[in-house]
């Protein structure tokens, strides 16, 4: 039976309840929607042109401008691009320092995605709770870098400062206190019937479809793919790390992977803490000729940097692969389709955590 | 109904009502840790420019002729307040939070300096890099206009054809050879190394 489209309904590309400009063209039939296109374009930034020619150092503050959300990952997969290049060991405490700093941001930015989901859907005050609680997170990554979104925390073959004791003290305090707090907002958020109402069941995107679409992150997992690249992670795996998975895969399921990698990242900073090996946080080494393509995994997914040098540590040429573009094409293509009604479109959407800064650098 | 009697039991609990009503607003005082933009100490500048070398803002910071003294300016609108300035500033002219602290106590310091490179397939012998070289003009007052030198404290002179590198370390990295090459042969890069321990002391 053919199915007849009633009306084109664009959202974007600037709604209330994203962060950033992007254009949905939802074809529906009554409330269902049948097709979706997703526009991108709105705020390119030419920021690998940028790069092109400069000396990495000043590129990698151009690699952590790339997304202000995630911008510790951009810094760290940069960097470990230009380490694997020139063949630079890192010492081990500089190592735990990376995981403890790169573990912040992603809490930092999987709360501030669930606070998304939760002003989408409606619920303010459990959004307000989360972006609340963001905030002692992005606290403690100013006690130890500095900064709260640009942190310029790392350099090749180390890091630029070391963890106080007493600072450690204070982050681990505070992160029992966050903990806490998310394990009140994870038990709200579980048990609440109207966010039940609005997440389970919705926007589902099978395994097939996941790994068939390339989905990663948070979005791939909460459909059972494996494809956690800090698996491969030479830290992470001394850490002893596994990934969250859940099968599911409707909006729900997205979530609550977010909310179970935050209480898997307090875990990995308290190992890293008390695991903190002694040694020199910074070691030598200069920047080789060379060409490599490095992946690492941001909180959205698999981040990769291809990178090329010249033997002046001078940028030749650099491609960026941000983790949202498949996400958000899979959303248009499988999630939104499988939505309940218009109204879940943009919940859906907001579940795949889009980071439109990231795809159009 | 079974909802709501959720929502008000979850809204009734002691630590629901001690959060709304104690809400916590952001810290009045910024804390000793917070990366500002970079300030001046009565330390004395010696003019050595290696906050201009490792910024990697252009614009950023420049070192000024106060009447007396010198003195780094910054420019707020374009510093972007990673404080590698105050890292590198061997004097500790600088400061912004506790980067100072740290990089005493940590035995941290940044070594950076220039190299220049000249390719030559571009390069057509003009000399005028060479002339136009704050740094050898002031070693050699008398270099001829094709950058031929007769002394060899110079960084780079024409000899035999081409552009030889005598004096790498003497680079200032002000890139005047970049802009008054013709044809882009010859290029500056900056090299950054972070350091530890007894090396960073000296």
């Amino acid at each position: 039976m053919k199915k007849t489209v009633d009306v084109s309904i664009p959202l974007g590309p600037v709604h209330p309840c994203w962060k950033e400009p992007v254009r949905l063209k939802c074809e529906t039939a009554g409330e269902r929607v049948l097709r979706a296109e997703v526009e991108l374009g709105y705020m390119k930034k030419g920021i690998e042109r940028i790069m092109r020619g400069r000396p990495w150092q000043e590129v990698m503050f151009l690699a952590e401008r790339v997304c202000g959300i995630c911008s510790v990952v951009h810094n760290m997969v940069f960097i470990e691009a230009m380490e694997d290049i020139s063949a630079i060991a890192v010492p081990p405490r500089a190592a735990y320092l990376r995981v403890i700093v790169n573990e912040l941001d992603r809490m930092a930015s999987h709360i501030l995605a669930n606070f998304s989901y939760c002003y989408t859907i409606e619920h303010e005050t459990l959004a307000m709770y989360l972006l609340n609680t963001r905030e002692t997170v992005l606290d403690n990554l100013e006690r130890i870098t500095g900064s709260r979104i640009n942190t310029a925390y790392m350099i090749p073959g180390g890091v630029r400062f070391d963890l106080l004791p007493e600072d450690a003290a204070a982050m681990l305090a505070d992160l029992a206190k966050v903990e806490d707090e998310m394990r009140r907002y994870t038990g709200i958020f579980e048990t609440g019937p109207l966010i039940a109402l609005r997440s389970k069941g919705i926007g589902v995107m099978s395994r097939e479809e996941a790994i068939r679409a390339h989905t990663v992150g948070p979005t791939a997992r909460a459909s059972g793919v494996v494809c956690d690249l800090r698996l491969r992670h030479p830290t992470y795996r001394e850490l002893g790390f596994e990934q969250v998975t859940r099968t599911e895969g409707d909006n729900f399921a997205r979530v609550m992977v977010r909310f179970q990698e935050v209480f898997q990242s307090i875990d990995l900073i308290r190992k890293c803490v008390d695991t903190l090996p002694e040694g020199p946080i910074r070691g030598g080494g200069l920047c080789k000729a060379g060409e490599t393509s490095y992946s690492g995994e941001a909180p959205r997914g698999e981040l990769t940097y291809s990178v090329k040098t010249d033997e002046y540590g001078r940028v030749l040429d650099i491609a960026i692969r941000t983790p949202s573009i498949m996400n958000i094409e899979a959303c248009a293509h499988s999630m939104i389709v499988d939505a309940a009604s218009i109204a879940d479109v943009t919940s859906t959407f907001i579940s795949s955590d889009p980071c439109i800064a990231c795809n159009e650098r | 109904m079974r909802s709501i009697v959720y929502y008000v039991r979850e809204f009734l609990r002691p630590e629901w009502l001690k959060d709304f009503f104690f809400v916590k607003t952001a810290p009045l005082e910024t804390p000793s840790y917070f990366k500002g933009y970079p300030t001046l100490t009565d330390k004395e500048c010696t003019q050595c420019l290696t906050c201009m070398m490792i910024c990697p803002a252009p614009g950023a910071i420049a070192v000024l002729r106060k009447k007396d003294r010198w003195e780094p300016e910054i420019y707020p609108g374009h510093c972007i307040r990673c404080g590698l300035c105050v890292e590198a500033c061997p004097e500790g002219v600088l400061s912004s939070g506790r980067i100072l602290d740290v990089t005493h106590r940590d035995k941290t310091a940044f070594s950076s300096w220039y190299r220049l490179e000249v390719d030559d397939t571009l390069c057509m012998r003009c000399g005028n890099c060479c002339v136009s070289c704050p740094v050898n003009r002031e070693v050699d007052p008398q270099l001829a206009g094709t950058g031929t030198s007769a002394s060899d404290e110079v960084i780079m002179r024409i000899e035999g054809g081409r552009v030889t590198i005598l004096h790498e370390e003497k680079c200032t990295g002000c890139k005047t050879c970049e802009t008054n090459c013709p044809n882009r042969a010859i290029r500056v890069a900056r090299m950054v190394e972070g350091v530890q321990g007894e090396e960073a002391e000296a």
